[in-house]
């Protein structure tokens, strides 16, 4: 039975989510609220929509993964999160799993050596 | 339109759904998010940050039931969706039973069409207002048993051992079956017994021995054939026993013996069982019972004989 190939883009979604929370994780070593991580995100080449991170912070603020705090820095009043010592662990746990996932990752698309 | 409205409208429809003691927080913070997203989209596309530019920024950030379920944490599933479809067929199957049945018994009762709520259309509607709509109490049960399972299981601590009856449904526990054997040769002796009550009389009391007497033509003809199905189940529970497992033989020969018993049944319920009525009306209530019991064990039974794994067509 053959059905819809989805495109491509719904792939590299697939792929974006698996990654999401170390992405996030990765920017809060050093306090960010909501658009200005979004942005560093964007400009480091990992766009996340919206929609998609605004209620994910919160969700990691409850898991007890980030601490925030409003402040008021002359402008509006902002919501700044950071790694909770909890969140600094996983990181730290997440990244070393992400780099022996990538090197295996590159010899399973490299394929074998001669 | 000011765009502060729609996003104001638009966040008080995302928190509503919120917990309580969340809402203004969040509210207050995706407000002011949203705002200098508006502001960003409108610089980047050099037009005013308008209520199109706006409608666009939410249409982007997602309905706002979905953007609710983004921001409460993943809760329990009331039904598996591999049991949805399973669900939904109990579900409608139960009302439109019910609606068969009811429609039948409201229609076979012989009314006179011309006199007040005697024609056709006032008795379904009377039937729509009382069994109709009543019939959707089943589906309600159902979601509240799925409800209280979910709920439970939610809080159940995993074990790492999964019971051997998850991994392997047609293997049997022998202990049991071992039990089930004794107990129906324990049980099926009285039921044996009752014709020789009458024999008894001088040492029971006359209404217990008349309660228990059996209609002749129910006990010279009706009656043996239960011999024969007992045997026969006793036959399948000591190949159960030998096998240790429900093969597909021992399937069908089960649902064959309750196609046998239901048949059975409904004979002995056609006709007198006892011969004093009280003791035969209730007898043949409990009968009847018996036989929608079978006929769930027969839909179960012929559900899981399972046809043999065949290699694909090439």
């Amino acid at each position: 039975m053959v059905t819809d190939v989805p495109p491509l883009a719904k792939y590299e979604q697939d792929l974006r989510k698996g990654v999401l929370v170390l992405a996030v994780l990765s920017q809060l070593r050093t306090a960010q609220y909501g658009y200005s991580l979004r942005q560093a995100l964007a400009e480091q080449g990992m766009p996340i929509e919206e929609g998609t991170l605004y209620p994910l912070l919160r969700r990691l603020e409850a898991q007890g993964l980030l601490d925030s705090e409003w402040q008021v820095d002359g402008g509006p009043p902002r919501r700044y999160y950071t790694l909770s010592t909890p969140g600094a662990e996983l990181y730290r746990d997440l990244h070393e799993s992400w780099g022996a996932l990538a090197s295996v990752m590159n010899t399973l698309l490299e394929g074998p050596r001669s | 339109m000011n765009p502060e409205a729609i996003i104001d409208t638009y966040v008080t429809d995302v928190v509503r759904r919120l917990p309580r003691k969340q809402r203004a927080d969040v509210a207050f913070e995706l407000r002011s998010l949203l705002a200098e997203e508006l502001q960003d989209r409108a610089e980047s596309a050099g037009r005013p940050a308008d209520a199109a530019v706006t409608m666009d920024l939410l249409a982007a950030f997602g309905r706002p039931v979905d953007v609710a379920d983004r921001y409460r944490p993943a809760g329990f599933t009331i039904i598996r969706p591999a049991d949805a479809p399973g669900f939904a067929r109990v579900s409608l199957i139960g009302v439109a039973l019910q609606w068969l049945v009811s429609l039948v018994t409201v229609y076979s009762i012989p009314m006179d069409a011309t006199a007040p709520g005697g024609d056709w259309l006032s008795r379904l509607g009377s039937w729509w207002l009382t069994w109709g709509l009543g019939a959707f109490w089943w589906p309600g049960f159902l979601v509240t048993a799925s409800i209280v399972a979910a709920l439970v299981s939610s809080r159940r601590v995993p074990k790492d051992a999964v019971p051997f009856v998850i991994l392997d449904r047609d293997r049997v526990n022998r202990s049991l079956v071992v039990l089930y054997i004794a107990l129906a040769a324990v049980g099926s002796a009285p039921l044996v017994a009752i014709p020789s009550i009458a024999s008894w009389g001088s040492s029971l009391p006359q209404p217990v021995v008349e309660a228990f007497t059996l209609d002749a033509e129910f006990l010279a003809y009706r009656a043996p054939w239960a011999l024969l199905l007992w045997a026969a189940a006793l036959g399948i529970a000591v190949a159960l026993l030998v096998a240790g497992r429900w093969t597909r033989t021992i399937r069908i020969a089960s649902a064959v013996s309750d196609v046998a018993w239901i048949a059975l049944l409904v004979w002995w319920v056609a006709g007198p069982v006892f011969a004093a009525p009280l003791a035969d009306e209730t007898t043949r209530g409990i009968l009847a019972l018996l036989a929608v019991g079978v006929v769930v064990d027969l839909v179960f039974t012929v559900r899981r004989i399972a046809k043999p794994i065949a290699a694909p067509a090439r």
